[in-house]
């Protein structure tokens, strides 16, 4: 078993990088977001219904990401 | 989405609202990372009636005669549920004259910036908007001074 400091240090770790990502979602061009938002719908929209929210996924045409 | 503000930007064109701009979490999103939202709300500066009274109707009506319908409180246009909010106090009718005029791919739009939408969701106080005025603390590039003098003109330097 690894001593507790250890683990804080490797917790506090992830954290950081859990931030850093967040940080880094935050400077996406906003059209990117946009399709983010639209997935999150999608896999959000099943469980919502499931308990009986009515829930619209947005039906968009967004041009794909450079690359894709 | 861009579908969805070329037709708000021509309702500006066309006099239906006098102004609008982007506000809610899809407004917040601008600054701050991606998060889940299933409406547009746009809050809107709407043209006097001749008895003074500021109704929805009219922008309702100029929707319906584009093709687009009302679903529960929101109308659909081009795919996306958007909630129309008129600037019902003296916070909103400021942070819409003061929206920063924005690009979404090669269509123009209106935001609120994030100082007023960080003092919008302590008005409105609800769990999520305080989540919102989290993040938008720890992710938008706020303006302490401008952010400042929102806060204490509407009195919410104390929340």
């Amino acid at each position: 078993m690894k001593p507790m400091e250890t683990l804080n240090r490797e917790i506090a770790g992830l954290f950081a990088a859990k931030e850093a990502r967040r940080r880094k979602l935050a400077k996406l061009p906003f059209p990117e977001k946009v399709r983010a938002v639209v997935r999150l719908q999608r896999m959000v929209a099943p469980v919502l219904r499931a308990r009986g929210r009515q829930v619209r996924v947005w039906t968009i045409e967004e041009s794909a990401p450079p690359g894709e | 989405m861009e579908k969805t503000l070329q037709v708000l930007n021509d309702l500006v064109r066309a006099g239906v609202v006098s102004r609008y701009a982007i506000g809610g979490a899809m407004g917040a999103m601008f600054y701050i990372e991606p998060v889940l939202t299933f409406d547009l709300d746009v809050f809107v500066v709407l043209p006097q009636t001749h008895g003074g009274l500021l109704t929805l109707e009219p922008l309702y009506e100029a929707l319906r005669a584009r093709g687009y319908r009302e679903e529960d409180e929101c109308v659909n246009i081009e795919g996306v549920p958007v909630q129309f909010l008129p600037a019902y106090n003296a916070l909103l009718e400021e942070a819409l004259a003061e929206a920063r005029e924005m690009r979404y791919e090669a269509t123009p739009t209106c935001v609120l910036r994030p100082e007023h939408l960080l003092a919008i969701a302590l008005q409105t106080g609800r769990d999520k908007d305080r989540e919102r005025v989290r993040l938008l603390r720890e992710q938008a590039r706020l303006d302490q001074k401008y952010l400042k003098g929102v806060l204490s003109r509407h009195r919410l330097d104390d929340k």
